[in-house]
């Protein structure tokens, strides 16, 4: 069931899945990233919060841990992108989880994703109980489970929720990493609390915590305790060559959000100020913007259309202030009297909630505003998990919509134009024009595409005279094609032009030969795409 | 961008097929070009790298001047040459040099150095299956002649970025010398080719042919060098029938232009995107773009559009446009290379740069990215590999200067400023910005109030104030070292 090798150098941590995640996919999404939300990147020290809890002995611990920390085995499939029609292919993990209140079980996404059969296991009930899904935040790389059987929770209590724990100060580890069967503890100290990648998500940095102690896979979903209280749950690691004694686990403002999105009965993503901004350290740029040198304002320098600034705020606006805390000329404001980064305000909100700014724009001080929403113009960066791999068949050429699944199995054969693409993306808003830019990613060898084999990998412009600008946009751009079929690309490739009769005719053929039952998947399920409105949005 | 496979250094291997001949026969053909090389830092434009020194063959032309490879003097801080067998040197100058073809004409400053020396005449063209010999200067002055086999003859890659020009595979295996940057192929004592790269585990390596070679001599020396030729398309091939009926090709040859550049040879003769080319100069294409060599057989058109003519002589097409056949002639010339916003061939050119109260502003040029490794379009800024890879489908202007803040040194001024990289600047104080000497010409006329500098990307603008540049002066460049502030 474990496997020990191919732990990615900072990857999540549940033992078998690991090698998902490709080092090299790793390295690229954080540098994606970097490229567009360069804030999200800053690092900062979120200095000591929280109290000295009530001592609680050791003893006790362990105890509460033992009545109810949980082993969660999952079957799980993931899809192959290289073969959309496929079911993907089957692996079996083990992480860890935790009771807590309302009879449910925490642990992470990544260790639940994609599964197809859950079990759960108490330490002193040898039975396995089937688990469900309640719901699953993957941006924040946290799950809940329920299980039906009621014998399940005898003897159960719940772990309490506690908060962020001092610099220094000792947690307890438990879970089920790899080295044996039963409950493992280790022990370790609080080394650093700041905005941190989840890797899950590929996309997302929230506040993480590094503690010390061993974190392996297994440890997956397992909580991290301090006196009686949960104090975070262990999720990722650097793997042993890159990095010795990091481990992380997500810290409970982070689970109170999640817990809190859920209880209206499903979960939102998290929202997004969907900007960019400059520290406003120089003092002859304060000194151009009419600002005293009084330390205080960051420059917004991009608004993202679509997103929760769009039509609110302008470009050059200095932040002065975000819900009445002032924002220092680094970013930071102050939280509970520790510096934060000002994100973590908007962190703690969900989608509808507003956020009040103050702005100095063009020599004069207003007052704004903001409804906030998930940046969901920018999804295509994120690993999908549940949802199936969608794709069209035409003729033996496969077109796939570009997303972070794709172009982690396109990497290293992709070429320059797919690659800017899919970088530029956030960047340069490219998803106003193309929400979804659809790829030519491969061509299954017949007859009648002998000649376009050149062309796997093209980005498509257009089919049949039609502009492309989501996967949704294909089938009826092929279906107006009357005879034939004519698909440009993007920069100064050659069309493919195809017979629409002897694409008909080779349907069937290779429908049977490469074992495909449908030759499209299209429904875009939850999923949002940016809008796409072709009016550039402020951003001058 | 630039790959060539070094040649060994020295260790004396003897290998199977080699034997030494006299050291009076190589006196009349060889010399050794020994070149001390020290490439500029693309990363900090005002200096240079290491040194470091590169030995290879030189063959002596009638005339008493010697032919060298591009690759072995470029970057070079000085050449010299070397009599084999003694310890006579001189130094050369460098008359002609074409990085793309990979060729140098070098011209000892001594005129009587290479008195005595009868020189080396042009061989016959080769093609596949035919032998000759690749020669090497032993230590001692010895000359080993290598057997060698002609394995393909065809267009094929040159180191430069994006040449490609008729190319000798060869099969031969040489023993490790370190002359060997650079060596001759000779057959019958007459030049047949220059050997520019070799594989050690293959035993293959790859062979600059006589025609190539004779095309430079030809250019270099009537006095001005003016280079190979090129039509500025990109084609494909019109093998697929579909293809052919949707352009409405003939029958059949022909290749399809999909990209024409409007300044280049095809573009000023009225060729357009989506003609097929159906002859060159007389030459019929073949749907794959081979024409019927007389020596060579099916040849990429590559060698008909830039090996055979030179520049400025007359061009001639005959295409299919819409269904209908036509003629169109023009005169070959190198605009759609060199008349380009930033430049792809750029070697021995001092990059160019302006420090402005410690931001560092520099051209675009393929240099620059190249310095960035292997990965290069992965790893320099994105949008700077954007700018130089699609700068034709883009258009950009070749008469503006892509410039750019590649770094920023700390210094009291530029506090907040420092992790800024890679940013294409457009505008200083709202002017337009089409290089660096009118970046350096607005920034030296402000003497007071703001420096605004306007960038296309985040974080879109940032100030100085110009009488705290003016102020600082040299300041910056003392506490840095930096011999200059500018080289426009």
């Amino acid at each position: 069931m474990i496997t020990s090798s191919g732990f990615p150098k900072f990857g999540r941590v549940s033992g078998g899945k690991e090698d998902r995640q490709k080092i090299g996919l790793v390295w690229v999404l954080f540098m994606v990233k970097d490229d567009w939300m360069t804030f999200r990147i800053k690092l900062f020290t979120l200095a000591v919060m929280g109290l000295g809890l009530a001592g609680c002995g050791r003893d006790e611990q362990l105890r509460e841990a033992r009545r109810n920390v949980v082993m969660v085995e999952v079957t799980s499939q993931t899809w192959d992108y290289r073969l959309p029609w496929n079911p993907g292919t089957v692996s079996s993990a083990r992480g860890a989880g935790f009771v807590i209140e309302g009879k449910r079980i925490l642990t992470n996404a990544h260790v639940i994703s994609g599964a197809r059969n859950i079990t759960v296991q108490r330490e002193a009930d040898p039975r396995k109980y089937p688990g469900k899904v309640l719901y699953v935040a993957h941006d924040c790389d946290l799950a809940l489970l329920e299980v039906e059987d009621p014998e399940f929770f005898k003897g159960t209590t719940v772990l309490p929720i506690g908060d962020i724990p001092e610099l220094e100060s000792v947690v307890s580890v438990y879970g089920f990493p790899i080295g044996g069967d039963r409950l493992s503890v280790t022990r370790g100290v609080v080394s650093r609390i700041d905005y941190n990648s989840y890797t899950h998500s590929g996309r997302e940095s929230h506040l993480a915590i590094q503690i010390d102690a061993a974190i392996n896979p297994g440890n997956s979903g397992g909580p991290v305790m301090q006196d009686d209280k949960v104090v975070g749950v262990a999720f990722q690691g650097f793997r042993g060559d890159v990095a010795q004694n990091v481990g992380y686990m997500i810290p409970t403002p982070v689970i109170r959000r999640f817990l809190k999105d859920v209880e209206d009965g499903h979960y939102d993503h998290y929202v997004d100020i969907a900007i960019r901004w400059m520290t406003l350290e120089n003092h002859a740029m304060r000194k151009y913007l009419k600002r005293p040198d009084d330390g205080l304002g960051v420059v917004v320098t991009d608004i993202f259309s679509e997103g929760s600034s769009d039509g609110v705020l302008k470009n050059g606006d200095v932040l002065l202030s975000i819900d009445g805390h002032p924002i220092e000329s680094d970013g930071s404001v102050r939280l509970e009297g520790q510096p934060v980064q000002m994100e973590e305000i908007v962190e703690r909100k969900f989608a509808g909630d507003t956020v009040l700014l103050e702005v100095w724009r063009q020599e004069k001080l207003e007052k704004l505003s903001l409804r906030l929403r998930p940046a969901e113009m920018f999804s295509m960066y994120e690993s999908l998990y549940e949802e199936a791999p969608r794709y069209v068949l035409y003729g033996g050429l496969v077109f796939q919509p570009l997303t972070a699944n794709l172009m982690a199995v396109l990497m290293g054969s992709s070429d320059l134009r797919l690659r800017q693409i899919y970088s530029m993306f956030g960047q340069d808003q490219l998803y106003q024009e193309t929400p979804e830019p659809v790829v030519l990613t491969s061509i299954l060898p017949d007859p009648l595409n002998v000649y376009l084999r050149g062309l796997a990998g093209q980005v498509v412009r257009e089919i049949n005279g039609r502009k492309i600008r989501t996967l949704a946009d294909v089938l009826p751009a092929l279906e107006a094609g009357k005879e034939r079929t004519v698909i440009l690309f993007q920069g100064d490739q050659r069309p493919a032009v195809l017979k629409n009769r002897d694409v008909d005719n080779a349907t069937p053929r290779l429908m049977a030969q490469y074992g495909i039952a449908e030759v499209s998947r299209t429904e875009l399920g939850n999923r949002r795409l940016a809008k796409g409105s072709l009016q550039k949005a402020d951003s001058k | 961008m630039k790959n060539l496979i070094r040649l060994g250094t020295a260790t004396l291997l003897m290998g199977s097929c080699l034997w030494a001949a006299s050291v009076d026969e190589s006196r009349g053909s060889l010399v050794r070009v020994r070149a001390s090389i020290q490439p500029y830092d693309q990363f900090r434009p005002w200096q240079k790298k290491a040194p470091f020194g590169l030995n290879g063959t030189g063959v002596v032309l009638p005339g008493g001047k010697v032919l060298a490879t591009a690759a072995l003097v470029e970057n070079r801080t000085e050449v010299g040459l070397e009599r084999p067998g003694s310890a006579e040197k001189c130094a050369a100058e460098v008359e002609a040099i074409d990085y793309e073809a990979n060729l140098a004409l070098l011209r000892p400053t001594d005129t009587k150095f290479l008195q005595g020396f009868a020189g080396v005449k042009m061989g016959p063209a080769l093609r596949a299956g035919d032998t000759a010999q690749v020669w090497q200067l032993d230590k001692n002055g010895e000359m080993l002649r290598n057997q060698a086999e002609v394995l393909s003859a065809g267009v094929g890659r040159y180191p430069a970025d994006e040449a490609g020009f008729l190319l000798y595979g060869v099969r031969v295996s040489l023993p490790k010398r370190d002359d060997s940057y650079t060596l001759p192929m000779m057959r019958d004592g007459m030049l047949v080719g220059m050997m520019m790269g070799y594989d050690r585990d293959s035993q293959e390596g790859t062979v600059i042919p006589v025609p190539m070679i004779e095309h430079f001599l030809k250019d270099a020396l009537d006095g001005k060098y003016e280079g190979f030729p090129t039509l500025g398309v990109s084609w494909t091939s019109l093998r697929d029938p579909n293809l052919r009926e949707e352009f409405r090709a003939p029958k059949s040859g022909g290749i399809l232009l999909t990209r024409v550049n409007a300044r280049g040879t095809a573009g000023r003769a009225g060729l357009k995107e989506g003609d097929v080319l159906l002859s060159v100069d007389g030459f019929v294409l073949d749907e794959d773009g081979n024409y019927q060599d007389s020596l060579y057989g099916p040849t990429s058109v590559g060698n008909l559009i830039r090996t055979r003519p030179i520049v400025g002589s007359p061009a001639k097409f005959h295409l299919s446009r819409d269904g209908k056949e036509m003629d169109l002639t023009g005169t070959y010339d190198r605009r759609a290379r060199d008349e380009i916003a930033i430049p792809t061939l750029q070697f021995d050119v001092a990059p160019r740069y302006v420090v402005i109260g410690g931001l560092v502003f520099q051209e675009l040029t393929g240099a620059y990215l190249q310095e960035w490794g292997d990965k290069w379009s992965e790893r320099a800024p994105q949008r700077l590999v954007q700018l130089f890879s699609f700068q034709q489908e883009m258009n950009l202007d070749p008469a503006k200067k892509i410039v750019f803040l590649s770094q920023v040194l700390p210094s009291s001024i530029t506090m907040g400023y420092l992790q800024l990289s890679g940013l294409v600047l457009s505008k200083l104080n709202g002017q337009e910005i089409d290089g660096l000497k009118s970046l350096a010409e607005l920034a030296d006329g402000a003497e007071e109030g703001n420096l605004v500098f306007e960038f296309t990307d985040n974080p879109r603008r940032i100030v100085l104030d110009a009488a705290e540049v003016k102020a600082m002066g040299d300041k910056i460049g003392k506490d840095y070292g930096l011999p200059a502030l500018r080289r426009l």
